[in-house]
């Protein structure tokens, strides 16, 4: 009885009474290991230039590699299969060091062929890659 | 029996000390308010295309997925082409540092892809990646 009277005596002298708080913070807590996702994704940057500013005409200053909608690969008029296409950038880049690289891509090639050709572009040392839709 | 040493027999007594619990609770509460980012995923499981150089994305929280059949989804919906951009334009304003994935599936085609970055530059994002798998 003595030892109950000095518990009441003491919480209504000092201590606040914490447990409301702890309750709000543990939700805060819960919800915020619920609702956090640590989602992790490998890949590499896309860069394509708006139609009007890329001229696709300027094949001098640019390496272009069509990929048909077949699956097939050109580098101009020739076709390359997907395993050499880093050689051939390589000796495009050869030639012309400062060159950039433009994949354009019929709209029914497979992502997976646009991916290897980007890939092998970028495998080959190219800074400047870009996409662009095949007229 | 003055009320210190009641308080001192209480604290022996029954009472635990919360105050090292709390401590954890605060840093983890803080952790995971800075960590949470509120991803949005695309909400389907796609085939990723196979790159050698392909590198981790640790910034992005705006998903898009391709499907092979030619379906874009964005925040597990589908959307259609023509409501790319009021899509993306709706994430970026909730997310106005926020960059893009594109899930692009290996047998979805190029065309989709190049209405989603057209879309995403048209809303304003130009950290557009595409993901790929690691060799």
């Amino acid at each position: 009885m003595k030892i109950l009277q000095q518990l009441q005596h003491e919480e209504d002298d000092g201590g606040i009474d914490l447990t409301p708080m702890l309750d709000v913070v543990f939700i805060m807590l819960i919800f915020f290991i619920v609702t956090a996702s640590f989602l992790k994704e490998s890949g590499f940057e896309l860069h394509k230039p708006p139609v009007q500013q890329a001229p696709p005409t300027e094949e001098s200053k640019s390496i272009v590699i069509k990929i048909a909608g077949d699956g097939q690969i050109f580098i101009g008029p020739r076709r390359v299969d997907i395993r050499s296409v880093r050689a051939n950038i390589e000796r495009l880049r050869a030639e012309q060091p400062e060159a950039t690289v433009v994949v354009q891509a019929d709209k029914g090639a497979r992502n997976h062929i646009l991916v290897g050709v980007l890939d092998a572009a970028r495998l080959a040392g190219a800074a400047d890659v870009s996409i662009a839709p095949l007229e | 029996m003055d009320p210190f040493s009641a308080g001192q027999t209480q604290e022996d007594d029954s009472a635990i000390d919360l105050t090292p619990m709390l401590d954890v609770v605060f840093i983890m509460l803080i952790f995971f308010i800075v960590t949470a980012s509120f991803v949005k995923e695309a909400g389907i499981d796609i085939t990723r295309p196979k790159a050698e150089t392909a590198d981790k994305q640790d910034k992005a929280n705006i998903f898009i997925a391709l499907s092979p059949n030619g379906e874009i989804w964005i925040d597990r919906k589908r959307i259609a082409p023509a409501q790319l951009r009021p899509v993306i334009e709706k994430l970026k304003a909730e997310n106005p540092q926020g960059s893009i994935i594109i899930q692009a599936d290996r047998e979805s085609r190029s065309e989709q892809l190049m209405q989603v970055m057209d879309a995403a530059r048209d809303a304003g994002i130009t950290d557009v990646a595409i993901a790929a798998e690691g060799l």
